[in-house]
């Protein structure tokens, strides 16, 4: 009999993670941070433990304490970050394989297949592990489950700290719902300084549209909110109609547009490997270009 | 006064992704490069050996063969670390770990800081690389070693035996200090690696490249991970370039595309 734990800091990871091991016959969770103080962790209809942190150091032992006793052949939840940091950390422990980013899944009595982004996403991979294995899956790549029942709940006391949390700050984020917008605009280092975005969000008011960021403008030069930050790190999105502006084409970029319907490339280097990824492609300054484009729009609004 | 341990992976590039006629990835024909974070991995330690003192020894696992093919991608990915201020590099290249997977990484690299004498005060790994983006040598060498884990720093700082960072969650950033030696995973938003200089490339030709086998070694775990296909995501875009005499002319032609498309509305 296949065991799973399910790990994970809300209830909307869980359900999903539950969701992908829904053919497993035992199953407990792990809920740590804010999902250990919802009081919705009492419907899960499974046994909780619950843990009032977030700290790695804590998860592992956590993790740790749950291996011993249920011995289960799954650990699975969501690829966050501290999912990542904690059971990477208890896999190598353990000398587990840990198969990440994983869009599907199928259990076999004698262990995992599943498949992957590789290459960037420019690939995917189907592979096999043997159990037991840790998984991180993709978010939204699987069905939550939406049984609901009593569950057995315990508190499980934080231990095993070894690195100290001094200080958290927060970060400032704009809200945006990118994964709803139907027109995004996208910024890359294209544009000079954060003033020059002005055009981009000119644009995008015309369109109607959300604006986006590569990693560097949002998480580098902080010109945007972190949650403006497309790709294989950052959001995935899949509007009807991407336009990336001044953005070279990473394949870490274009992972996380490569949902949209339409995508358009304005960059002035013809042979920016966006060109190769992109419907329809203007070679030009965005400088020269924006405005023009700003112009005609708003002719035809008229 | 310890070393300062860097991973650097030999990895496939993927903006060099190659297909066979059946649309499976041609993994032999993808060249190596030096994975993209452990650039940064690499200058940060050279400012962590200001305060640190000690040498930088960069770690290599080769993880795609075969072997002897990939001999010159993998001298020249070495070559590279010592150019970005490596003192040393430390290479594993043996066909019984090719494909590598992640279990066998970490236990290669820890192998190998035992088998060069390492003495590591802190061992830099990258949050992730461009060809696996597993994300997880850096948690599994910690944990392995049952050493303090700092992950996705994006700020690093060594003071009186300590280490202070700061980590990037989702939503937060986290302060966090932390004893020596520990394993740190870094964040692409660290520092800006500069490119290395003619002078720096032409040192490094004569920087140590030590090579080991994993009969070398002792506890490299054989890999468990079974590959059974890799197939190419085909992205099929109509990769029109809109021509005309001026701006305005592509402008409007842009517009209309994408009217008929029916992607806007105006
Ligand atoms: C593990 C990993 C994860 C990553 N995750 C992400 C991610 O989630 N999202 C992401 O975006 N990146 C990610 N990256 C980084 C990625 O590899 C690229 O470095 C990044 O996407 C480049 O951003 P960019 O296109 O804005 O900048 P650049 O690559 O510098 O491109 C700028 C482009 O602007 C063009 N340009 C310059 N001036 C003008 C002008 N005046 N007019 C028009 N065009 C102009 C240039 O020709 C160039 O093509 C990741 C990298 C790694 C290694
Ligand atoms: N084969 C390897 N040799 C050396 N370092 C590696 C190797 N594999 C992974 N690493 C390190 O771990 C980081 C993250 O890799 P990954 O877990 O594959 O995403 C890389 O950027 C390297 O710093």
């Amino acid at each position: 009999m296949v065991k799973a734990l399910v790990v994970g800091s809300s209830i909307p990871e869980i359900r999903e993670a539950l969701g992908a091991v829904a053919s497993v016959e035992e199953k407990v969770v792990l809920a740590y941070g804010k999902a250990a103080e919802d009081g919705s962790l009492e419907q899960l209809g499974v046994k909780v433990y619950k843990l009032k942190s977030t700290h790695p150091d804590h998860i592992v032992a956590a993790v740790e304490k749950i291996f011993n006793e249920l011995k289960p052949e799954i650990i699975i939840g969501w690829i966050t970050k501290n999912n990542r940091a904690a059971l990477s950390y208890f896999a190598g422990k353990h000398d587990l394989p840990m198969p990440t980013d994983v869009t599907s899944l199928k259990i076999q009595a004698d262990g995992l297949v599943y498949t992957r982004g590789f290459l960037s996403e420019r690939a995917t991979a189907k592979e096999k592990v043997p159990f037991p294995a840790v998984v991180l899956i993709n978010q939204k790549a699987f069905k939550p489950v939406e049984t609901s029942g009593q569950s057995e709940v315990i508190e499980i006391t934080p231990e095993g700290e070894i690195v100290k949390l001094l200080e958290v700050k927060e970060k400032a984020l704009s809200g945006i719902n990118l994964e709803e917008a139907e027109i995004i605009v996208g910024v890359g280092r294209g544009f000079k300084k954060k003033e020059d975005l002005e055009l981009a969000f000119n644009l995008a008011e015309l369109l109607g549209a959300q604006v986006g960021a590569s990693r560097p403008i949002a998480a580098d030069y902080k010109w945007l909110p972190e949650d403006a930050w497309i790709g294989i790190s950052g959001k995935r999105v899949s509007p009807k109609l991407y336009i990336a502006i001044g953005i070279s084409g990473a394949p870490q970029h274009m992972a996380g547009v490569m949902n949209s319907k339409i995508i358009v490339a304005i960059n002035k280097d013809k042979t920016a490997p966006i060109f190769k990824q992109a419907d329809y492609g203007v070679v030009a300054d965005l400088y020269q270009f924006l405005p023009v484009l700003i112009n005609k729009l708003k002719e035809r609004k008229k | 006064m310890g070393d300062i341990v860097v991973l650097v992976k030999p990895a496939l590039n993927p903006d060099m992704v190659r297909s066979k006629p059946d649309g499976t990835v041609d993994i032999d024909a993808i060249p190596l490069k030096l994975d993209d974070i452990d650039a940064n991995a690499l200058f940060e330690a050279q400012k962590l050996k200001q305060v640190l003192g000690g040498k930088i020894a960069a770690i290599l696992v080769l993880t795609w063969g075969p072997a002897d093919k990939r001999a010159k991608d993998l001298r020249m990915v070495a070559q590279e670390a010592l150019a970005r201020g490596a003192d040393e590099a430390h290479i594993v290249a043996d066909d019984s770990i090719i494909p590598g997977d992640p279990v066998t990484t970490a236990s290669a690299v820890i192998a190998t800081i035992k088998k060069a004498g390492l003495n590591p005060d802190i061992i830099l790994v990258a949050e992730a690389s461009i060809d696996q983006t597993t994300g997880q040598i850096a948690g599994r060498i910690a944990g392995k070693l049952g050493l303090p884990f700092i992950s996705f720093a994006r700020k690093l700082e060594v003071k009186d035996g300590k280490i202070v960072a700061e980590r990037d969650l989702e939503e937060h950033i986290e302060v966090l200090e932390a004893p020596l030696p520990a394993v740190v995973s870094v964040t692409q938003e660290i520092n800006e690696p500069r490119p290395p200089t003619l002078i720096q490339i032409r040192r490094a030709a004569k920087k140590p490249q030590n090579y080991y086998k994993v009969a070398d070694l002792e506890g490299v775990a054989t890999p468990v991970k079974q590959g059974l296909e890799y197939k190419i995501l085909t992205v099929s875009r109509k990769q029109t370039i809109i021509e005309g005499d001026t701006l305005e002319e592509i402008a409007e032609k842009l517009i209309s595309l994408l009217e008929q498309e029916g992607v806007i509305k105006l």
